[in-house]
């Protein structure tokens, strides 16, 4: 980093605004998509909007690509520096600056962690919907940029519904205030544009979020299955019967097992090959009949035994279970692998067979655990990063049950964005017009080409910040 | 340094980088660095032992700003083992660090000589108590200015009569309902004698036969947490012997009853010590078996003929903080919770974050002051918003910091250990907070 620069930013955040010695830098070199690696020049911790603004004017005279970084629990490789430059982190940014109860918004730093938000406004009868896995780590700044989901958004939505404004400072060190809660806002809806832009159009450092009235009731069903096949059938029955749960996850035998073996067993039984959580909400009465009909087409699909959460302390327990699930991966690998695809619901069946072929035939250990009413799959294939051949046998898998899903009628990507993972992909999906058109918004936010460069669009030979492609860094 | 030796490569490798620690980790919430974390932690120590970053002065003191409250432990799905690994760690460091002269002698002193030694630590007490009568303390505050500030702030030694031991036997109060040994401590003696005689009360009261071994003073846990691993094991050592002797002596087993949380958490493990010492590797097992926290040894007939017992005593709104090494370090939570609900004229409200660390942390408290004090705050303003009249927790380290924090915060509210809430309301029972 250059000397002056870095006096500069001193200058603006103090000493422990920044991160630079070389050792403290490691823990910024990757996200959870962990064998891309790549140490940044330096971490900047602002504190407000203003201290981010005049950091980004600083490292604009400079000519110094910026990574925005929430709390690095992307699995795409979004906030790891691929061409090196600031990480701009937004940990030091979390407070809640407004929490409007009778308009049922909140106003928030962008650092603030997901969970959070929906603690400091639970006492108020509301939360906030999106609830990614991740929700007790990750920050609101990176849910907008990746537009994250989470099993409740099966029916709320993805964090894009939930967006009512955004404060971003841009790659100048303007601050584009976009936070008027409104509606339907004048011109175009530049909110909208950028939920979902990984970091690409600016640093975001205020969010304007809808709030949700809490449910008057919430019921928690467990469907246990002997087989994952009829597991995703009943989905695609549930579905068809136009049936309204707020939440449809499936969890199979091996993350079953995985995760009755951590901190946070919640007693799915492990005898089973698939679990069913399913949640059902609103009045009394819709959901006893919600219930009532749902628990009747599991039955009907074979369930062996179904069950109701009996207390709030245990439904909180089913649900962290699911929630640790990736982690939990980690006793049977040292490296998971989340691929992260979307198909339609009723070929559910058949592509989580065909996702599973995909790895048994690369000889790689899958596990299956989904947001299934979104038909948001995610083989999860546990590997070993130190284990070059390995690594190249996952990341072929994983283009190919890209392939599979697209030709299916299915998309690359449901909620954890496109970063450097799909990169590369991105052209199975959209024609080279559509690229070329999809650079055209960056270049308008991003005219230098500084805003975390080497992601999410494939990059052309012309532009290239990245020199290789992900399967050749297989090292 | 010796990256082979600095870290526990393997254990490493249980982290999958999901990041759901962050927020347990209390350096991070304070820094927002990540390298503060857990998780970052854990990948520098990774990254150190595949040689991909150095084991420099900033890699090492990120692992002893690390409070080892073992909060991450509690919330990764992974079952990463950070405190033994930070304990392999610090071991390795402490042997290759250059300290200064005046902190190698001071830190050898108070390691190797007093804390092992009842005759050092009572004569310290005593030294100590002299002083604060004079109140030299204060006045070196004002000479010495913010060094002398922590002598300010220095614990009360009470007077020499309640620092006598514990007796050797004390007779179970009513029919027997077992028969157990209590571990006395290192300082809870001279700091907290109070204490283990509240807690030897309430185990006879519940018709515990209590046995209390003289065999050793230091368990040893202070030391493993702060790298002085070959301390740590002479000293465990002792205490496995002492009370193999104890039960000689008695002729039958004896559960060991611990009323620290953090001797506690470091004797269920102890045998971790001795992973290389196949001699001794087994009998430090069996003795692991036997530890049991002060609460959790309350149960069945013993806690309904304490429940019985009760009656009385002062009326107080209490919080309950667990003690890391008490819900972190042992899993213990609803123990001491149904106890407290158990006592009469006693109301228990909700404490925020409860589980979050107090910033005592062993002898962190005494070697990083300001962030002790900087992860103290939450707490405090936790404790502010429950309403509770009184803070109850178990263990030594904690209380001193929670009585500290809030004396310096102007808070009068009174900090017992739980085994004083409970004495507090047994036949002929003193106020707890001596009103
Ligand atoms: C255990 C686990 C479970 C998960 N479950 C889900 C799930 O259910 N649903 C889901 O959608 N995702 C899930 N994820 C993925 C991940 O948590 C989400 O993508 C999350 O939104 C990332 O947030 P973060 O704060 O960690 O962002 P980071 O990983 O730090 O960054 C992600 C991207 O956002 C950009 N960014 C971050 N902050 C800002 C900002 N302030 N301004 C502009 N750009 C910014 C970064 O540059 C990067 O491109 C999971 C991850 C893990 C590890
Ligand atoms: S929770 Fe466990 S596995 Fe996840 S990052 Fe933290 S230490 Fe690693
Ligand atoms: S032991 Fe405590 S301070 Fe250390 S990394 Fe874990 S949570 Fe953080």
């Amino acid at each position: 980093m250059h000397h002056a620069c870095a006096a500069e930013l001193r200058a603006i955040l103090g000493a422990d605004g920044l991160v630079e010695d070389r050792s403290r830098r490691t823990a910024y070199e990757c996200d959870g998509l962990a064998f891309e690696r790549r140490l940044p020049d330096l971490v900047l911790l602002p504190r407000d909007t203003p201290e981010a603004a005049a950091c980004m004017r600083v490292l604009r005279r400079h000519g110094v690509p910026v990574v925005p970084r929430g709390a690095g629990t992307g699995l795409t490789g979004g906030a790891t520096p691929v061409a090196g430059g600031v990480v701009i982190g937004t940990a030091r940014m979390r407070r809640v600056l407004e929490l409007n109860v009778t308009d049922r918004f909140a106003r928030v730093e962008s650092g603030l962690v997901n969970a959070d938000l929906t603690r400091a406004c639970a006492p108020h009868g509301l939360f906030y919907a999106p609830d990614p896995s991740s929700q007790r780590a990750c920050t609101i700044g990176g849910n907008v940029a990746n537009n994250a989901g989470g099993p409740h958004c099966f029916r709320y939505g993805n964090t894009t519904r939930h967006v009512l404004g955004l404060v971003v400072v841009t790659h100048d060190g303007e601050v584009l205030d976009l936070s008027e809660p409104d509606l339907d806002p004048l011109g175009y809806d530049l909110v909208g544009l950028l939920v979902g832009s990984e970091g690409m159009f600016g640093l975001v450092t205020e969010v304007t979020l809808r709030l949700t009235p809490s449910p008057q009731r919430v019921e928690t069903l467990l469907a246990i299955f002997p087989s994952l096949d009829a597991a995703c059938d009943a989905v695609s029955d549930v579905i068809a019967q136009r049936l309204e749960p707020s939440a449809l996850e499936i969890l199979d035998k091996l993350t079953i097992e995985a995760v009755e073996a951590s901190v946070f067993a919640a007693g799915y039984p492990a005898s089973a090959e698939a679990v069913l959580l399913i949640e059902v909400e609103g009045s009394d009465v819709e959901v006893e009949v919600n219930a009532n009909e749902i628990e009747a087409i599991l039955a009907g699909r074979g369930a062996l035994e179904l069950r109701r959460a009996q207390t709030e302390a245990e439904r909180a327990r089913l649900w962290a279970a699911r929630k640790g699930a990736y982690g939990a991966m980690g006793r049977v690998a040292p490296d998971l692998y989340v691929t992260d695809v979307v198909v339609p619901r009723t070929k559910l069946r058949d592509l989580v067979h065909r996702t599973t072929e995909i790895c048994r035939e690369r000889g790689l250990k899958i596990a299956n655990v989904f947001h299934a009413g979104d038909g948001n799959l995610h083989p999860n294939i546990s590997y070993d990063r130190r284990d070059a051949d390995e690594l190249a046998r996952v990341l072929d898998a994983g283009t190919r049950i890209m392939e599979v899903c697209i030709a299916a009628g299915g998309t690359l990507s449901g909620e954890h964005g496109i970063g450097l993972e799909k990169q590369q992909q991105m052209r199975l999906y959209f024609s080279p017009e559509d690229l070329a058109a999809m650079e055209l918004p960056r270049h308008v936010f991003d005219p230098e080409g500084r805003m975390n460069p080497g992601k999410t669009l494939p990059i052309r030979a012309c532009m290239e910040t990245r020199t290789k492609p992900l399967d050749e860094v297989t090292r | 340094m010796d990256a082979a030796t600095l870290v526990d490569y393997a254990k490493s490798l249980d982290c999958v980088h999901c990041g759901l620690c962050l927020q347990s980790c209390p350096t991070y919430r304070l820094t927002g660095r990540e390298s503060s974390s857990p998780r970052g932690r854990v990948h520098l120590m990774r990254s150190v032992a595949e040689g991909e970053a150095p084991a420099d002065a900033d890699f090492a003191e990120e692992m002893e700003f690390c409070l080892l409250c073992r909060g991450c432990e509690s919330v990764c799905p992974s079952g990463v083992q950070f405190g033994r690994m930070m304990e392999t760690t610090r071991g390795a460091l402490s042997e290759a660090v250059e300290r200064p002269l005046v902190e190698q002698l001071s830190r050898s002193f108070g390691f190797a000589t007093v804390l092992p030694s009842r005759a050092w630590l009572s004569f310290l007490a005593g030294l100590g108590r002299f002083a604060q009568q004079l109140g030299l303390p204060q006045l070196a505050g004002q000479l010495l200015g913010e060094r002398g500030a922590a002598l300010a702030s220095m614990p009360t030694i009470p007077p020499a009569n309640e620092r006598a031991l514990l007796p050797e036997h004390s007779p179970a109060e009513g029919p027997v309902t077992g028969e157990v040994a209590v571990l006395e401590g290192c300082v809870m003696p001279e700091l907290f004698g109070r204490v283990n005689r509240a807690t030897v009360r309430c185990l006879t009261a519940a018709g515990r036969e209590v046995h209390c071994s003289r065999g050793a003073t230091c368990c040893g846990s202070l030391h493993a947490h702060n790298g002085e691993l070959d301390l740590a094991r002479r000293l465990t050592r002792e205490t496995v012997e002492a009370h193999e002797a104890l039960e000689a002596r008695v002729g039958t087993e004896l559960p060991l009853v611990v009323n620290s949380a953090g001797c506690a958490a470091h004797l269920v493990a102890a045998d971790h010590l001795f992973e290389h010492d196949a001699d001794f590797a087994p009998r430090a097992r069996a003795f692991a078996r036997k530890v049991v926290d002060f609460s959790a040894s309350l149960d069945g007939p013993a806690l309904e003929r304490l429940a019985a017992r009760l009656s009385g005593g002062p009326a107080r709104r209490v919080a309950w903080d667990d003690p890391c090494h008490l819900c972190h370090g042992q899993g213990v939570r609803d123990e001491p919770r149904r106890l407290i609900d158990l006592l009469p004229s006693v109301e228990r409200v909700p404490l925020e974050d409860s589980e979050a660390c107090c910033g005592s942390a062993g002898i962190y408290s005494v070697l990083r002051p300001d962030t002790a004090a900087q992860v103290f705050a939450p707490k405090r303003e936790a404790f502010e918003r429950s309403g509770a009249d009184c803070l109850v927790t178990a263990n030594p380290g904690c209380q001193l910091q929670w009585d500290a924090g809030l004396r310096r915060a102007g808070v009068t509210a009174p900090v017992l250990h739980i085994a004083e809430l409970v004495a507090e309301r047994l036949p002929d029972a003193p106020r707890s907070d001596g009103a």
